[in-house]
């Protein structure tokens, strides 16, 4: 061998070597194909529309427009008077919605009652705010008047007056007020309240967020603090009627707790062999009995199918057998709600769909 | 790039391809791998020496026509390794062979002149394409060799379907990826080998050329110095 060809076959393994080399440290690898598989949308089709309220749910929209209207102005007194003008488009559909805040107090001390009787007094207080409101309106400008002069100094209120003019009602006679403020007292007092009575009368009338909007912005700067204390407080009230307990498990719940258990038996699913082609495409409603602990309380039973054509009904029997073999196999479920158990439509009796992984 | 040494067969890892294949793949990978690493020694090796001839060729057809004394020149090159001095030291010795004795066949000197340098020629063109059989080899075989194991490889696979009764993609594809690795690796040596082969018999042919025509010349400076010397 001469030495020409030594280096040769020197040049020729080192060659390999470097390339095989680099093609096994990944330098031409593709990408990850695990990225490139699609994962599969769960889609749960819910077979139960759930027409009735599945928990307690009092008036969450009288207490959410409360603090964008009520805190701004005056601590107490505007809440019932915004409140009633969006009490009265919703009754229909929402009857408790003016009742909220006196049942709810009550609701959270009791340790999760039976919801039942929660409705009762609802339809109760019904009738007391209808007529409350239309009271209520009246005296509340009154007296909101007489706090509003008292931290607001004679100077003062030349400045309100210009802003005002986006009112053209108002602005002729804010310029007239104070001419006659030297000279009397009275009279200003009377046309004060009439201005400031017009202005909550507005909202009243409208009955719509934009009028009292508009009404307060031009305020709202000013008001600082006792705003933000309105809106923080609020809220609070409104998770706490989310927390009520439920009445029935709703169509929501019941993709909940499906998902749930199809998550659980999925282990055991994907130990199952698809027996053939386009056997995953049959959909088993399988029923489960199940126990407070999550146990079975009997055998599975398979109580419909979908998706069987012709080229996989000779698979149904198979995919039967494997669907109850799956929720047996991973039968202890663990982490169901509670509450949910013996409710009208609860998972102690439950149906979902079930079909083969793949 | 990764750096981490990815044994994963959906990646194209030379290793763990090789490693996953059936024992007659491997077999196949392994003789074309050693074929790939021979056809390009060859090639590198043959890559240096054509090189260096044709360039040692071309400096000694240069000098020898420059030169007044050819028995010198002789001296000065007959350490030499090229083709052209095995040429000429061919001619000389059988110039001093023929004009020895005391008559002198002209005729015959000039054919045995001729024949000796025309076998030295063609020794010296032997000897410098003598691996190239192997490249031409390589080129033809190992597509074939590669599609052997392919073919085998496929086969298996096809009776993994069978026994594992599943005929998803995740099944075939492993096996299949490895059968057409010895189809890559039987490509990966033939096409080298097959530019080599033909690029390196045009350049064996153009030494040929200037060998016989050194050849040809020196015969013809003999020839006429036959005629001289008479």
């Amino acid at each position: 061998m001469e030495r020409a060809e030594k280096i040769g076959l020197g040049v020729a393994v080192a060659g390999h070597l470097v390339l095989f080399g680099l093609l096994s440290v990944g330098f031409l690898a593709t990408p990850n194909p695990e990225k490139l598989k699609q994962q599969p949308v769960e889609v749960s089709l819910v077979t139960d529309v759930a027409k009735e309220s599945t928990a307690p749910n009092p008036a969450e929209a009288a207490q959410s427009v409360a603090p964008e209207i009520g805190a701004p102005e005056e601590a107490a007194a505007p809440e019932p008077v915004e409140a009633p003008p969006e009490a009265k488009p919703e009754p229909a559909p929402a009857p408790p919605t003016p009742a909220p805040p006196k049942p709810q107090p009550k609701a959270t001390p009791k340790p999760q009652p039976r919801p039942e009787p929660k409705p009762q007094p609802q339809p109760k207080p019904q009738p007391k705010p209808e007529p409350k409101p239309q009271p209520v309106a009246k005296p509340a400008p009154k007296p909101t008047p007489k706090p509003a002069p008292t931290p607001k100094p004679a100077p003062a209120k030349p400045a309100p007056a210009k802003p005002a003019p986006a009112k053209p009602v108002p602005a002729k006679p804010a310029p007239a007020k104070p001419a006659t403020t030297s000279g009397g007292s009275g009279k200003p007092n009377a046309t004060r309240p009439a201005a400031s009575s017009a202005k909550p009368a507005t909202p009243a009338r409208g009955s719509g967020s934009s009028a009292t909007a508009k009404a307060e912005r031009p305020r709202g700067g000013r008001l600082g603090n006792d705003f933000l204390k309105g809106l923080g407080t609020e809220p609070s009230k409104s998770s706490n009627a989310d927390a009520a307990p439920a009445a029935k498990m709703g169509a929501q719940q019941a993709a909940n707790i499906g998902s749930a258990i199809l998550r659980q038996v999925q282990p055991c699913a994907n130990r199952q062999v698809t027996p053939g082609p386009g056997a995953e495409r049959i959909r088993v409603a399988i029923n489960l009995r199940l126990n407070r602990d999550g146990t079975l309380a009997a055998r599975p039973r398979v109580v419909g199918h979908t998706g069987v054509d012709d080229d996989n009904s000779r698979y149904v029997d198979r995919v039967d057998d494997l669907a109850i073999a799956t929720f047996v196999g991973c039968s202890p479920l663990k982490g169901l709600p509670e509450e949910l158990y013996d409710v009208q439509n609860g998972w102690s009796n439950f149906t979902l769909r079930y079909k083969l992984p793949g | 790039m990764n750096p981490v040494f990815n044994m994963d067969a959906a990646t194209l890892s030379p290793v763990a391809l090789f490693l996953q294949a059936d024992i007659v793949v491997k077999v196949v990978m392994a003789g074309l791998l050693l074929a790939s690493i021979w056809s390009w020694a060859i090639i590198v090796s043959l890559v240096v020496r054509l090189g260096r001839t044709r360039k040692g060729m071309a400096r000694f057809e240069r000098d020898f026509w420059k030169a007044d004394d050819i028995d010198a020149f002789h001296k000065k090159e007959a350490e030499g390794d090229l083709p052209s001095t095995r040429v000429l030291a061919a001619g000389i010795s059988e110039w001093r062979r023929s004009t020895a004795g005391t008559a002198i066949d002209k005729a015959g000197t000039r054919e045995r002149l001729a024949t000796a340098m025309g076998a030295a020629a063609a020794g010296e063109v032997d000897r410098l394409s003598d691996r190239l059989n192997v490249l031409a080899t390589v080129a033809s075989a190992s597509p074939f060799v590669g599609l052997f194991g392919t073919v085998w490889g496929i086969m298996r696979s096809f009776t993994g379907i069978a026994q594992a009764q599943n005929s998803s993609l995740a099944v075939v594809a492993p096996g299949i990826a490895e059968a057409l690795f010895a189809t890559a690796i039987g490509l990966f040596a033939a096409i080298p080998a097959l530019i080599a082969y033909n690029r390196f018999n045009h350049a064996i042919g153009r030494i040929e050329a200037a060998l016989n025509r050194f050849a040809d010349g020196f015969h013809a400076t003999l020839s006429r110095q036959l005629d001289g010397a008479r």
